[in-house]
């Protein structure tokens, strides 16, 4: 891989929607597609400084999540509300590890791998890092891949409370963790999308030389 | 490759004027989402209220994170921890309380695990069967925080808020009582049984009862308590008397109270009056004796059947009770004797008076020494005496009558000894006894011996007569029957002599006189007759002797 030029050094920019390659009106301001009229950025707009914002609101709200009940189970009478740290202890405790196991991945370390890891992209892009390139383009694409199925969670909590409704005898309730942890994983699907990952190529001039 | 690409062949892109703000709007996202956060952290900190611990015997039922506090119902708290405490003999259950059950975590504040409970009195804690234990919480009354409680081991019978009032008791024993026994009022159950502790001398129980709200009022100052366990049965000299409240007391055991008729004012009493609790009704409704005078009687005869508490009556209406009975030596003849000390109260015989006269013998009664000088008076004068009776026969309860016995010997109250000695009779009930060995020894006296020997002579003649009389008819038998015989034949010769007479006197009858021929002749035929049957029963007889005795068989002659 010889091609070290990028678009944005030759002056010449990619529709993101129509994928037209055009030439930039200005460096400061590209323009519009002439094709489709959608508005022509080299790079995102403050890529960075959104996905921050981004990254740190669904960090903000990560906290609550974890540490509020998720579920509300209501067995005769008496109410019992469960974090999602609570579920997994219990479903450890009851001796079924694996689902422990699946829980503990997908609902704790899923969203905090998620924060992390675009906590790392940013980071390394405005340190303007130039090794591992396809590393962390992998990462990316991991996190945007993964953002789609994290809501895996708030689609099961959603889903019991509207089939176990047995009144007096039973009922599920959701509790407020749910909507933090919901917005944990929309804040986090965002800022994938709002991160631009040419900007992790920007970074340095030759890192080819390095990686090889 | 970026050489074929002709960038000028490129479309280029239009320009618009820009639009751009200093500071990105996307930053309200984090901000609202801290904002959120913060938000409920500073709700939650603020709605954190204490968290207590609570020292348990056991934690039957409790579970961390599940078990709940509930007061009335509402839950002010949760467990969060249970853990072995103490050197491993208690348990410690760490709750947090919800903020706004904060002030109910004082210095007397009671918990307790509710479980279903099963007693004879009712069914208690059944919804836990379905929500699981929880704690049980009463309020306290006092006002200081506390955070570490000790856990009681069964409810509170009466929540703290509950109108009413609490009473102290004192019993010698607790008899069938157990916290949470009723309490009757005209056998209305109006309170409970709260707790029940020994004295720390050892010596009595002390009972806290709780009377419901609108009853209290009933509880007055004069108000006599008495335990209602069980059946009562008393066989006085007045029968048998069996008393009981209902039938839950006679399981779980009772008390019951009223205020006597007489009390004369019925203002309710404080709450924590202590008042006592007697064994039974007749004991806890006597009249309050404030006047009682003891004196000592001795008696020479047998004091069974004489028990403390036994009435003492002056013209058969109750005058005191025996308190003690015993014996002592008469310091004069050295003598063995019995000694019944007795209490009497002179208000009761003044209380049955007629009413005229009831404050001027209130008034004397009052004065010990005009009371002493008019009852020494009527012992001296009157011949008023001890004496020992017999409530009941069947029983042989006495008790202690006074009575006037004016042929009685002369006698006078000692006043001298620490308890002023009244002169006694022996009792009827020794006269009785008396009458009783009497008959006994006058059916000792009767010959039996003698009587028996003679009946046994009697009989022994009997049987000698009956054998006589056997040898008889062996006789009749044997000597009579071919005795007979001779007489037949001379029946025979005398027929026919007869004939003889009558071939004879015929010619004098067959005259002229015809009706007497025909009466003669009828009566001959008559007499022709009874000789053929003659001698149809000699024919019988020569062929059947036997027949004398045993009578005709059955063949026809």
């Amino acid at each position: 891989m010889a091609a070290a030029l990028t678009a944005a050094q030759a002056g010449l920019i990619g529709c993101e929607h129509c994928g037209l390659l055009v030439r930039a009106a200005s460096a400061d301001e590209p323009g519009h597609c002439p094709r489709c009229g959608s508005p022509l950025e080299s790079r995102r707009r403050q890529s960075i400084e959104r996905t921050w914002a981004l990254v740190i609101a669904a960090a903000i709200c990560y906290i609550p999540a974890n540490l509020l009940p998720v579920l509300g189970t209501t067995t005769l009478g008496s109410t019992e509300y469960d974090t999602i740290m609570g579920g997994v202890v219990f479903l450890y405790t009851s001796g079924s590890w694996p689902l422990a196991l699946i829980v503990l991945i997908a609902s704790v370390m899923v969203p905090l791998g998620k924060l992390i890891a675009l906590g790392y992209l940013l980071i390394s892009v405005q340190r303007r890092s130039s090794s591992s390139n396809r590393e962390r383009t992998r990462l990316y694409r991991m996190v945007e891949f993964i953002g789609r199925w994290s809501m895996l969670d708030v689609f099961v909590d959603t889903f019991t409370v509207a089939l176990v409704q047995l009144s007096p005898l039973m009922a599920v309730s959701p509790g407020p963790g749910v909507m933090f942890f919901a917005a944990v994983v929309v804040l986090t699907m965002i800022a994938a999308t709002t991160f631009d990952p040419r900007l992790i190529w920007d970074a340095g001039g030759e890192p080819e030389s390095r990686i090889g | 490759m970026a050489d074929a690409l002709d960038s000028n062949t490129l479309p280029q892109a239009t320009l618009t004027p820009p639009r751009r703000s200093r500071i990105s709007a996307i930053w309200l996202i984090p901000l609202l989402a801290a904002a959120v956060a913060i938000g409920i952290a500073v709700n939650r900190i603020l709605n954190e209220g204490p968290t207590i611990s609570i020292l348990f015997q056991s934690a039957e039922g409790v579970e961390a994170n599940k078990t709940i506090i509930k007061y009335k119902d509402v839950k002010i708290g949760q467990v969060t921890a249970v853990e072995l405490h103490q050197n491993y003999s208690k348990v410690m259950v760490t709750a947090r309380i919800d903020k706004h059950a904060e002030g109910l975590m004082v210095e007397d504040a009671k918990f307790w695990v509710v479980q279903p409970q099963v007693t004879l009195s009712g069914v208690s804690g059944l919804s836990t069967l379905l929500s699981g234990n929880y704690i049980g919480f009463e309020m306290g009354k006092s006002s200081k925080p506390q955070r570490h409680f000790t856990g009681l081991k069964v409810a509170p019978v009466i929540p703290i808020d509950q109108p009413g009032r609490e009473f102290e008791l004192t019993a010698s024993d607790l008899g069938s009582v157990s916290v949470g026994s009723p309490l009757y009022f005209r056998r209305l159950q109006v309170g409970q049984v709260m707790t029940y502790q020994l004295a720390p001398d050892g010596n009595s129980v002390s009972i806290s009862v709780f009377v419901n709200a609108p009853f209290d009022h009933f509880v007055s100052a004069q108000t006599r308590f008495w335990n209602a366990s069980g059946v009562d049965v008393s066989l006085g000299d007045g029968g048998l008397d069996v008393r009981t409240q209902s039938l839950v007391s006679l399981l779980v055991g009772g008390i019951a109270f009223a205020t006597p008729s007489s009390a004369v004012e019925p203002a309710p009493a404080t709450a924590d009056t202590t008042f006592v609790l007697y064994a039974d009704r007749a004991t806890a409704m006597k009249q309050p004796e404030t006047i009682s005078r003891h004196y000592v009687l001795y008696f020479t005869e047998s004091l069974r059947g004489l028990t403390v508490g036994a009435p003492v009556t002056l013209f058969g209406l109750p005058a005191g009770e025996v308190a003690d009975v015993g014996i002592d030596i008469d310091p004069a003849t050295t003598e063995v004797r019995g000694r019944v000390e007795i209490v009497a109260y002179p208000e009761r015989l003044v209380s049955d008076m007629h009413t005229e006269q009831s404050s001027s013998a209130q008034a004397m009664v009052q004065n010990p020494e005009q009371s002493h000088a008019f009852f020494q008076r009527l012992v001296m004068d009157r011949g008023l005496r001890a004496q020992l009776r017999s409530g009941s026969l069947l029983t042989g309860q006495l008790f202690v009558a006074f009575d006037f016995f004016p042929d009685a010997p002369k006698a006078e109250v000692d006043w001298g000894p620490k308890m002023p000695v009244i002169p006694t009779v022996p009792g009827t009930v020794t006269n009785l006894e008396d009458k009783v060995s009497d008959i006994l020894a006058k059916v000792d006296k009767i010959p039996f011996e003698t009587i028996g020997s003679e009946v046994a002579q009697t009989l022994l003649a009997l049987n000698e007569a009956i054998k006589d009389i056997d040898k008889a008819v062996n006789r009749i038998d044997k000597g009579v029957i071919p005795e007979l015989k001779p007489a037949i034949s001379a029946v025979r010769s005398a027929m026919m002599s007869a004939d003889r007479v009558l071939k004879n006197t015929d010619a004098t009858l067959l005259g002229k006189d015809a009706p007497g021929q025909l009466e003669l002749r009828d009566a001959l035929q008559e007499v022709s007759r009874a000789a053929r049957s003659l001698r149809v029963l000699t024919d019988y007889l020569e062929r059947n002797p036997s027949s004398l005795i045993r009578g005709k068989n059955g063949e026809k002659p």
